[in-house]
């Protein structure tokens, strides 16, 4: 039976204690889906407004479909193309993801399944507070520059509730500089 | 003790693993500063053990091997650690 001492004991300690404070838990979060989310969610937004309100044929609405499922398809294949040039995934990573699809997939099904209950500027702002949980979430695991995008998209839902004419601008520009503009800045902090 | 986890370059490979989903045979080898047939003799013997787990596939056409900690190996690693701890403590 092979025994240890207490020199080899406090070695194997150290060891221990030094791979586990290497471990870096930073959040790959990836730059792209922000942007690709944010503009995407802005688009659909305005141009709902604009159909709405300002005269646009309802026959435009039909680009919705068709960029809701660019998005996906881009987000699949990215996803795709990152995992598999990783060397290694944190379990940090893996609860972020978690949260991610499960708050974008709620705000999915409230927009396409719950239409009647959140029509209008409601599916936009439903949007919103899922963008909003996102970014804070990656906030919450010390990136600033989340948490200053996640305070952005929660100031422009409620700038909305009190500036209505303009609500669908505004959430617009909050998902266009708090979401796509926290991705912009991702990239730009990875180069 | 958990004799398996007697070896510095295994107890190295959990603790490794300890943090994340999985991480793939080459970056482990960089990590511990490891021959790969040193690890994989190593390896082999904490996923025989229940200790780890394998997953073989491609990427870019070459294959890759990734390892995952299991339930078991954690468990394993948190009691043989407070068994070090003792151990020191003891002098």
């Amino acid at each position: 039976m092979q025994r240890i001492d207490a020199t080899e004991a406090r070695d194997h300690i150290e060891m221990v204690d030094r791979i586990l404070a290497e471990s870096h838990q930073r959040l790959c979060t990836g730059g792209e889906y922000f942007i690709v989310w944010g503009v995407i969610s802005a688009y659909v937004t305005i141009l709902a407004d604009t159909v709405g309100h300002r005269g646009l044929p309802a026959s435009a609405l039909w680009t919705v479909p068709v960029v809701l499922l660019a998005g996906a398809l881009f987000s699949i294949v990215r996803g795709r193309l990152t995992r598999s040039v990783l060397k290694r995934s944190s379990l940090l990573q893996r609860e972020f993801f978690n949260v991610l699809w499960l708050t974008l997939g709620m705000a999915f099904v409230a927009d396409v399944a719950v239409f009647n209950i959140f029509a209008g500027l409601a599916s936009a702002a439903v949007w919103s507070v899922a963008e909003a949980i996102v970014l804070l979430y990656i906030g919450m695991h010390g990136n600033r520059r989340a948490q200053i995008a996640g305070v952005l998209v929660v100031v422009s839902l409620i700038v909305a509730n009190f500036a209505h004419p303009f609500a669908a601008y505004i959430l617009a520009a909050g998902m266009l500089v708090g979401y796509a503009g926290f991705g912009v800045s991702e990239l730009l902090a990875r180069d | 003790m958990d004799e398996l986890l007697l070896s510095k370059v295994r107890l190295g490979v959990v603790a490794e693993l300890l943090s994340y989903d999985w991480v793939a045979f080459a970056e482990l080898a960089r990590s511990l500063d490891v021959t790969g047939g040193n690890l994989g003799a190593h390896l082999g013997k904490l996923v025989e053990a229940g200790y780890v787990e394998e997953e073989k596939n491609f990427v870019n056409k070459r294959p890759q091997t990734r390892y995952r900690l299991t339930q078991r190996g954690r468990d394993a690693f948190a009691d043989h650690v407070s068994q070090l701890q003792s151990l020191i403590k003891a002098l």
